[in-house]
């Protein structure tokens, strides 16, 4: 299956890649809320876009199609970093400084990666709750529709993941 | 909801997760308790924090992909890799530096954790190169953090208000570094610097805060000469 780009296409885009399109920036802030790297965060984003368009078949309409889209970003990040996990092990150090970023961009961007460096102290499940509800703006419902658990359990990441930013952030 | 309200209230209520009803007691409390109150400033602050950081990300256009290829994340990386090998070559050594000055720091903080949130709850740390900032930056002058105004406040501490790109508000020095007191709870338009002192509510905070007159321009640099202490 081939999908063109709204550049490369001749027709207008069909409800299905036009609600993606739409969705595609706020998702791009999810993946950096994830993976607390804006190289990566771009990655992933794209993989998303790209399964997505893909899995397109697997969305029944009227569902939720945020909730849908946002899972596929997050499963996609679990399988990642399952995988990068053995592969770090074995990775240059050099390979880390790359999310610091070009000098230029260090300044405008000296909040978001502080903010960033603060999420990536958090447990994974901690961290996917705070990016979804307070970064994202979902609902307690919504968050843990994407993430397929319990209120409760979502409800008690994100108060406990909250709890750990306060601290983090009051520290110096 | 519990009987007793604890932070997960206050977060909830924050959220906008609770019925009417829950709302109103939360509300009520956190208006009579000293301590519900600074538990919801500071989730206040970090949340308005957040806001502004990440909302201008959600700004950017993202092109859809120009195909629904999927390749696995390692290959994307190593493709982005082999395109930005010569230019991103040089940036390597000054990021590696940064990078491990940056865990240093983190380390360093690890070291001095307190077990609690800290006597000062509202008191949340900036990130070093604004905290460098608002150290060598007189009112008026452009750099990193555009200082609108400095002063004493009534506990004997210096601070100035700010705004840098995605954050803006009040910054206090103590003993450690200085220390964000109050944050503006706006994002800021087109990620760009919000004008410093047009915020009444941060104007609001100054007046709780300032003891006597605004530092005048002498007095800046005399405070800024004694490392604002």
């Amino acid at each position: 299956m081939f999908v063109s780009s709204p550049w490369e296409r001749a027709g207008p885009l069909d409800e299905f890649e036009s609600a993606l399109a739409r969705l595609l920036p706020r998702l791009r802030r999810f993946a950096h809320g994830l993976t607390r790297n804006p190289a990566d965060a771009d990655d992933l984003t794209q993989l998303t876009a790209e399964r997505a368009l893909r899995s397109r078949d697997q969305w029944q309409p009227g569902t939720n199609f945020d909730a849908w889209t946002y899972r596929i970003m997050r499963n996609l990040w679990i399988d990642t970093t399952r995988s990068r996990q053995r592969r770090d092990k074995v990775i240059a150090p050099e390979e880390e400084g790359r999310d610091i970023g070009a000098p230029a961009e260090a300044e405008g961007k000296a909040e978001l990666h502080f903010l960033m460096r603060a999420m990536d102290r958090l447990p994974d499940e901690q961290r996917e709750a705070v990016a979804l509800v307070m970064i994202e703006g979902l609902s307690y419902a919504e968050a843990a529709a994407v993430l397929e658990l319990p209120q409760g359990t979502l409800t008690s990441r994100l108060v406990r993941g909250r709890q750990a930013l306060a601290r983090i952030l009051s520290e110096e | 909801m519990a009987e007793r309200i604890d932070e997960a209230a206050v977060i909830a209520w924050l959220d906008g997760e609770l019925t009417p009803a829950e709302a109103a007691r939360v509300e009520q409390a956190v208006a009579r308790d000293a301590a519900l109150r600074a538990v919801a400033d500071r989730h206040r602050m970090i949340q308005a924090r957040f806001a502004a950081a990440f909302g201008p990300i959600a700004q950017e256009p993202v092109a859809l992909p120009r195909s629904a290829k999927v390749i696995s994340f390692a290959e994307a990386r190593a493709a982005r890799a082999q395109k930005e090998k010569a230019p991103t070559r040089r940036w390597w050594i000054p990021g590696a530096i940064a990078a491990s000055l940056v865990a240093g720091l983190m380390i360093g903080q690890m070291q001095q954790r307190p077990s609690g949130i800290g006597d000062r709850p509202d008191a949340l740390a900036l990130a070093p190169v604004l905290a460098r900032g608002l150290d060598s930056q007189l009112a008026g002058e452009p750099g990193v953090v555009r200082v609108a105004l400095s002063f004493r406040a009534q506990d004997g501490t210096y601070c100035r208000s700010f705004s840098a790109a995605h954050l803006a508000g009040i910054a206090c020095r103590d003993g450690q570094g200085w220390r964000l007191r109050y944050a503006a709870p706006a994002t800021p338009s087109q990620g760009d610097y919000r004008m410093a002192g047009n915020d009444p509510a941060e104007a609001n905070a100054i007046a709780g805060m300032i003891a006597g007159d605004p530092l005048d321009a002498a007095a800046e640099r005399a405070a800024r000469a004694k490392g604002w202490r």
